[in-house]
This record gives structure tokens, sequence and C-alpha cells, in this order.
């Protein structure tokens, strides 16, 4: 019977252990995972079998060599990685020796540290089911851990732990509404690999990539204030380069942006969005072409007049700008810098300087040079393809002259050296192009697989934007890189993602995902101010934030608790009553009745201590057995009801 | 040599004296019976209590440091869990009944037990409920709606006499032993202690010859009237060793003193030793007389039972014995 107690206990400790151990197991040393799983069964086989624990040398050298696997795997304990892997080696060590109590009801409390390891590599829209069922068995175990004897059924278990996780939830979105916000972080985080993923690089070197990776993963999510742009004017600017090796192409480090605003040329079509941005890590916020104004304080020009933050964007978090779209950047850069974006490396891609000096020899000014430039792409066959074959020393010469196959940072790459090699300024500039819309959430989305490249150059004092991959593939710029490559050539996700049903089916996930993103995942210092001024409460302090948060609390618990100690009414009708009455009186001078003893045995029991109460204790029991049970007919008989009032009333002893 | 005490010790062990008294003075005297309503539950967290307030600190910072909003909502979920616990905790023992039963006398040196019936009036279950004289132990019970059960407590005697029950402590950690909540509860009641008796078997047979019944006394008369087989509370001098040793068997030798079937146990014929020895001898006389299926009377210095037999005559003797020279000798009042 013991055991099976033990085994069940176990049995709840265990599965809780598992289930916040189970989504790091696609991240940890596979050892770890191995470790983890086969210590649960070992240690749930002992408690069904009562095999014992081991001895503490064994179980000190076990930490001692956890300890070292993990220094061998990741060179480091610290960090969200070695940390939880450490966490989770620890915790299965753990289990080995928990026999006390307190080390039961320490494992389930290091289950909750598991969790928040857990939120810190990803939240997702199914973060919360998965916090919820975590916490209700984690909170299950720490339950009975504490039981002594009995086993309590596993219904009623999972019922007052769910009892208890339910009540605890308006205090959670009361103290996720109100604990006041402050911007973090407080000491340095580690950028974890997983969260600095994107589409643009730190640089631009096309004859180096074989196989574009294509992601669906969303870099930004935008919501336009009534106009939307055409797709051809969804260039959203980022990360611009500049300096050109001959072979691959890298940009300024990122420095205090232009002042003088007073050059933006404010003509052509003017947008105002807001974009929800994925974490990546780097600085730079994205924008319509040319960002006029914006409502982050912490972001501001870059040295190309794009949006710059001031810190790394480390969370997810919304903005809104305003910007307008030209085809032009203002260009007051100085001389030295023009000069630089003038540069081609000697020796590198003879045949393309050739070329141009051919086709500039041909033109009657830049602008005439440069189109043709774009008819040869157009006219000539050149392909768009994310799979072009390797370049080598020369990059630009083997794909203009040899392979002719490449995506948008061939052709940019290879116009923007043209364009140098007729001594005309110009550079390559990232960022997306396009934007699919979400008509469930009225919102747009911009995928990492919408990253794209184009090119900048120098006409009449500004820089004009040239996107030589509209010459050769006018459906990129149009459609989207869907529409660029024919079918054969998609991933399944893709082609499933344009299947009608599924479309539709993930337009709506995509939606809910989009909500959830704006409305919890991007909550921050900025967003509660923002959805407290809509509650009235415009620019509450910090104190104000706490007092607000302690009365709304208080408030709940005083109900809860009155909700709680609410005695319960109980039916009691008069002949109950009276009974009640004279077992008090009774008890004076013998005792309560005991749970087992009926009005009889409590009679016999009371006469035996008592003898002189006989007389009065029979006639009682007498009525209340005839008022209460079918003995004679008489259980309504108000004569009987009155007389055993009066009984009980004069019954003094 | 004595353990070190530390000065904390010493200071826990006033405070708990003047928490003692301080509980006592607050809540009264709660006779036979009581209900724990709010006021008289008190609730600290445990020590595991205190590792989880600290790892949701932990918590707390860390979704600060990485504005990590799934963090924050753990963090506050736990948060929540905590205080609804405490609140759970509380509501365990609210409303909870006890009532006093009964208690069991038995000899100085033994354990009397004092029986506390748990009533659980409402309509959830009172989980782990821990019953003891002290907060840290005691046994436990679990009590579904509407039921009642029984916890027998016992407790060493030291001395005879009236032993008045010691407070008790209703102790819950329930659901999550992060809270400890309990009740103290001072009931009036008291167990009788009777004499511890004498195991000097051969105690000089006391006569009463010159009692005014003019009937004479005592432990085994002179005139051997049989043999019967050996009891428990039979005095190993009258076993019958020669039988023993022909045949196998424990016999009692059964003295009858032929000129009487009642006899008397008699204070003043006992001449040796001081009051509590004399009270011993004479439990163990009455023991013994009963034991034989004797008719035996008591004469004390301040009473007198008239001669009796059976269970309740001997429990009343036992009785004036225990209570011989207290002010509240009248054992008739006395409940159970």
């Amino acid at each position: 019977m013991h055991l099976r107690q033990e085994f069940w206990r176990m049995a709840w400790l265990i599965s809780a252990v598992l289930v916040v151990a189970l989504p790091h197991f696609q991240y940890v040393a596979p050892w770890v995972a191995v470790l983890v799983i086969a210590i649960a069964v070992w240690r749930l086989a002992a408690a069904e079998r009562g095999w014992p624990m081991p001895r503490t040398a064994l179980r000190v050298t076990a930490v001692f060599l956890g300890y070292s696997g993990i220094m061998w795997s990741y060179h480091r304990v610290s960090g969200v990685e070695a940390g939880s892997a450490l966490l989770l080696v620890m915790l299965a060590f753990k289990l080995m020796e928990t026999r006390s109590r307190r080390d039961r009801a320490l494992v389930a409390i290091i289950c909750f540290v598991l969790m928040f390891a857990t939120f810190l590599r990803e939240q997702t829209i199914w973060s919360p089911a998965y916090l919820l069922v975590g916490i209700t068995l984690s909170v299950c175990a720490l339950m009975q851990v504490g039981r002594f004897q009995t086993r309590m059924p596993v219904m009623v278990a999972g019922k007052t732990t769910l009892k208890l996780v339910v009540q605890a939830l308006p205090l959670m979105a009361m103290l996720f509404v109100l604990f006041p916000r402050v911007p973090g972080p407080f000491w340095a985080m580690p950028v974890d690999s997983g969260t600095a993923q994107t589409g643009l690089g730190d640089s631009v070197s096309p004859g180096d990539i074989t196989e574009l990776g294509r992601s669906d993963a969303i870099a930004f999510r935008v919501r336009f204030d009534g106009t939307v742009p055409e797709p051809a004017e969804r260039y959203w600017r980022g990360p611009v380069f500049g300096y050109f090796n001959g072979r691959s192409w890298s940009g300024r480090i990122p420095g205090p942006g232009p002042e003088d605003t007073s050059v933006l040329r404010k003509d052509g079509s003017s947008y105002s969005y807001e974009i929800t941005m994925e974490p990546h890590g780097r600085r730079w916020l994205l924008a319509l072409e040319t960002p006029l104004s914006w409502d982050q304080k912490d972001a501001s020009y870059g040295p190309d007049w794009q949006l710059i933050s001031r810190k790394p964007v480390g969370e997810r978090f919304a903005y809104r700008a305003r910007s307008v779209v030209n085809g032009t950047i203002p260009g007051n850069d100085s001389q030295r810098y023009l000069q630089a974006m003038r540069h081609l490396p000697a020796n590198v891609n003879p045949r393309t300087r050739m070329l141009a000096r051919q086709l500039r020899g041909s033109s009657r000014d830049d602008v005439t040079y440069l189109r043709s430039v774009l008819n040869m792409f157009r006219e000539q066959e050149f392909y768009y393809t994310l799979t072009p074959p390797r370049l080598d020393d020369s990059p630009v010469d083997e794909f203009l002259f040899e392979t002719r196959e490449g995506f948008c940072e061939h052709y940019a790459s290879a116009f923007a050296t043209l364009a140098r090699a007729a001594g005309i300024p110009s550079r390559v500039v990232t960022g997306y192009l396009g934007a699919e819309r979400n008509p469930v959430g009225d919102y747009w989305v911009v995928r990492q697989s919408d990253a794209h490249a184009w090119t900048e150059v120098w006409i009449d004092g500004d820089w004009r934007r040239y996107d030589p991959t509209a010459a050769v593939s006018p459906a990129r710029i149009e459609g989207g890189l869907d529409f660029a490559i024919p079918d054969a050539g998609r991933s399944p996700v893709t082609l499933l993602r344009r299947s009608a049903l599924f479309g539709q089916l993930a337009l709506n996930m995509d939606a809910v995902n989009a909500a959830w993103d704006r409305w919890v995942l991007s909550f921050g210092p900025d967003t509660q101010m923002a959805l407290l001024a809509r509650l009235g409460i415009s620019k509450p302090s910090m104190r104000d934030l706490m007092i607000a948060t302690l009365i709304s609390c208080g408030l709940f618990l005083a109900a809860l608790s009155w909700m709680l100690t609410r005695r319960q009414p109980e039916h009691v009708d008069a002949v109950l009553r009276l009974y009640r009455l004279y077992c008090r009186r009774l008890a004076r001078s013998f005792r309560v009745p005991l749970h087992s003893e009926g009005p009889t045995d409590y009679a016999s029991a009371a006469v035996a201590a008592r003898p002189d109460l006989g007389s009065d204790i029979h006639s009682i029991t007498n009525l209340y057995l005839q008022l209460r049970y079918e003995i004679t007919g008489k259980t309504d008989d108000p004569r009987l009801l009155a007389e055993l009032r009066r009984r009980i009333r004069a019954f003094r002893p | 040599m004595t353990a070190r005490r530390w000065p904390w010790q010493t200071w826990s062990a006033s405070l708990a004296t003047r928490s003692r008294e301080w509980a006592l003075k607050r809540q009264g005297s709660d006779k036979h019976g009581t209900e724990l309503h709010a006021r008289r539950i008190y609730i600290l967290p445990t020590r595991i209590g205190f590792v989880y307030a600290t790892v949701v600190l932990v918590l707390l910072l860390g979704s600060m440091n990485y504005s990590n909003n799934m963090g924050f909502a753990l963090t506050f979920l736990l948060t929540g869990i905590g205080i609804v616990c405490m609140h759970h905790c509380q509501r365990n023992l609210s409303g909870l009944r006890v009532n006093f039963l009964d208690s069991e006398s038995d000899f100085a040196g033994q354990h009397v037990s004092f029986r506390l019936q748990l009533d659980n009036p409402g309509k959830q279950t009172r989980w782990q409920l821990r019953t003891g004289w002290d907060r840290l132990d005691g046994q436990f019970a679990d009590l579904h709606e509407a039921r009642c059960t029984t916890i027998g407590l016992s407790l060493k005697a030291a001395r005879r006499g009236r032993l008045p029950m010691p407070r008790v402590a209703i102790t819950s950690d329930f659901p999550l032993g992060l809270f400890r909540a309990w009740s103290w509860i001072h009931m009036d009641s008291s167990a009788i202690v009777w004499p511890a008796p004498s195991d000097q078997a051969d105690a000089p047979p006391v006569t009463g010859t010159d009692d005014v019944s003019g009937h004479s006394i005592v432990d085994g008369g002179d005139e051997l009237s049989g043999v019967r087989e050996y009891r428990a509370s039979d005095s190993p001098r009258r076993i019958d060793w020669k039988a023993l040793a022909r045949y196998g068997e424990l016999l009692v030798r059964e003295f009858r003193d032929g000129s009487c079937s009642e006899c008397w146990l008699d204070w003043d014929a006992l001449e040796q030793g001081d009051a509590e020895q004399r009270l011993s001898i004479l439990t163990r006389l009455a023991l013994d007389a009963n034991a034989n299926d004797r008719t035996f009377g008591l004469k004390l210095p301040d009473c007198t039972v008239a001669p009796g037999s059976g269970e309740t005559h001997l429990n009343e003797c036992l009785n004036r014995l225990a209570l011989f020279g207290h002010v509240d000798a009248d054992v008739a009042e006395e409940p159970g």
C-alpha cells in the first residue's frame, strides 16, 4: 500500500518534469535528453518496486560528471542554452535523491524555472496553453508530494489544482496589465542564434550563395492607415552597402544620421502605417523608402536615411511611421563618400569594365546608359533563379558573360558595378520588397522570403532607386518571390500556403498570431501606458501603478475570500434543529454523539452514564425517532413536534 | 551532558511561551467544543513557501530583464497561485468543529488518551488535517463533506490526579505546502490519572478487623479456597509454583477469608509509607480484589466507598484514589 502511494506521488512529479523538459529536448545536447528520460524512467520503476536510492558517493560523482558534461558540450554554464541544459541535468539527479518532502517540492519548483527557460527561447501562440498545462501538472505534483498516507483520487487532485489555477488567472491578468513595466534589460543579455534570424545580412556577396534559403518566417507585419502602396512601391529599405571589394559589398558602420532634413523631397505618394517588428537582434528598423516621421523615441535616421534603433531589436515591438515613396533618397553626402561609391578594385571584373566603357560611349548621358544596361538584362538571356551556380574570382564578369543566372543580389551587384565602371556613384541596398495581405486581420505580412536587394545610383545630386531584378523578372516585383520562380522550384510549404483551403486556414491562424503578438507579446512599457490611457488613466507614475495593482488585487482577494469562506446554507428542519439543541445540552453533562452513533445508541450510552436523566432522554429520543423515521406514520404530526419542543426546552441537565 | 543551546533557541522558546499565553488570553477557553472561525486561525509561510517566493522573485527579475511577456505571465500566474493557495490553506480549517469526546484514564506512568471529534459541517473536503499537541506532529486525517472523525491523542501521565488536557493544535498545509495554517484549542477537559499500582507484591496484608462494620479485609485471607488460571493482574506471589513445576500450567492460588465475602481496603490499616505509597498500595489491592471477583470497599481519610464489585465500582475506587487530597474530588461530575 505504501509503495503504491509512493509510486503515484512520483508519477505526478515525473510527468511534470517530463512535460516541462520536453520543449528543451530539441535544443539541448542529445545526451542530456537521454539522461533525463533514463533517470525519470528508472525513478518511476524504483518507486514501484521499492528499489533503494543510490549512495551519496555515487550521486556526488554523478553530479560532478553531469557538470563536466555540460562544460564539455557547451564550454560554459551560463546563458540560456547551457543554463537550461545544466538545470535539466541537475533536476534529473535531484530525482535520484527525492526522499524527503522538501526535495520533491524543490523538484516541482525547479520545473517552474525550466518553463521560464522555454519561454526565453520561443513565445508562440501555443505558449499560454503550454503554460497552463505545465503549471497545472507542476502544481499538482507540488500538492501530491505533501500527501501523507492516502492517495488523493486523480480526478479530485486534478480538480483541486485546476481550481487553484483558475482562481489565480484573474490575479495574473491584473498583474500583467497593471504591474509597473520597466524597460529592460538590466544586464547584458545573450542574443541567441534563434532570435537573430533574418533574411538580411551584414554584407552582400552573391557569388558565395548557391542556394538562397527561403524562410517563411515573418519579418514584420504592417497595418496601413488609408491608402496602401502599389506592389511596385513596397520597398522596405534596410541596410545600405557601398563598399565593394570586387566580390562582396559591405556597409558603413551605423553612426548618427544626417541632421539637415530640409533636403528631404516630400513629393510623391506618402503613406502612414504601423509596423510590428519581429526581433532580429540588429539595430535597423524597416520603413517604406524614405521615412519622414515616426513615434519611437529610440529611433533615428541612420547614415543613409534609413530608420535605425538605438538598441538592438531584441523583442517584438510596434512603431508607427510615415514615409514618402518617390524613388529618390536625398543625397547630401560628402565628396569623399561619393568617391568611395565610384571605387572599383583594380584587376577584378575586367570584362565588365570593358562592357561599361562600350555602352557608356554609345549613350548620351548617365540615365540613358543605365537604361541601356537594364535593356541588356531584359533583352538578353538572363534568368532569375534561387539556385545560381557558384562564382569564382571575378564574380561579376562570370555572372554577366557566362552563367547569367542569379537572384536579386546578383543583378543589384552587377548593375552597381556597371554604374561604377562608368564613373557613376552607386550602391547596393537591401531590405524587403512586397507584402502579403491577410484579409482576416486586415494587415500585411512581410516574410523573410521577401528580402530583396536593389541599387541606388547618384543622378543629379540624389540617389535614384534602380531595381535591375525588375528588368529580368517583373513578376518578382509585382507578385513576390512565389510568382517569380516556376512551381518546380518552390518549397512544399509555399505550395501548401498557396492552396485555397490551407491558405485560408493559414491566413486565419496568422491573424490570430498577429493579434497575439500585438496585444500580448509586444506588451511593454509603451503599450501599457497606451492601454491605460485608453482606460482613462493618463501617464500614471510607477507609484500610482503599484497602488492600482495592490488595490485591484486586494479587491479580488477579498471577493475570493468571501466566496471561499461563505457558509454554505445547510438545510435544517425544525426537528433536526431541536435534536441538535438537545445534543448540545446533553453534551454539557455527557458528550456529543459519536459519528458512528445513531440516536438510539447515543441515548443508551447517555443513560448508562447519567441514569438520573434516563426518563427524559428516552422520551426525547423516542419522539425524535417517531418524527424522523416512518415508524408510526406520524412524521408530520404537529402535536408530536410540539411535545418534542416542550420537552427539549425543559431539558436542562 | 546537555546539548548546547544557542541564544536564538532560548529566544524562540520564550517567544513560544509568550505566544502560547497570548493565544490563550486572546481566545479564552473552548469548554468542550468549538468551531474554528477565521479569527483564531493563524497562518505563516513554510520553508518551502519561502523557496517558492524566492524563485518567483528571481523569475520576475528575469522577465523584466528579457522583457519576456510569457515570463511575466508565468511569474504572475505563480504569484496568483501562491496567494490563492494561502486562502485555500486558511479555508481548509475555517469552520471546522472540534468537540471533546472523552478521555481514557490510566495509571500514572502510562499514556492517557483524549478523544476529539472533528466535524466538517461544510461541503468541501478538508484535506490533510493534522491534530496533535504540537504544530509539527500529530495524526493526519482527511475529512470529506459533512463527515466526522475521531482522533485519539495520548499523553504520558507523570503523576496521579486530574490531568488537564493540554492545548491541541489543528494544523494544515494543504494545498501546496507553501503555507501552514493552524489553530490552538484550549479544552477545559481533563483525564483522571490513577495512582501507579504498587509492584510490591509482598505488601503486608492489611487487616481491617477493627473496622466499624466488623468485617475483615484484604488481599488473601488465610484459607486456601482453590486454584484458577493466571490473569494478568495477579500477584506473582500467589502463583502456584509447585503446580507450575509439576503440571506446567500457570495457576494461581485463591484465598478466601472464610468469615466474610466483603473486605475493606483501609488507608489507616497501612502503617508504612507516605501518602503516595499508600495510595499506590491501595490501588494494587483494589486491582487484585477486582481480579479475584471480590466485593470490597474503600476507606480513605476523607471519604468512604461502600463495598461493591465490578468495573464501575473499581473505576470509582480508582478515581477516589486518584483524586485523594485534591479539592475537586467530586468524581461523579466528571464527564465520561
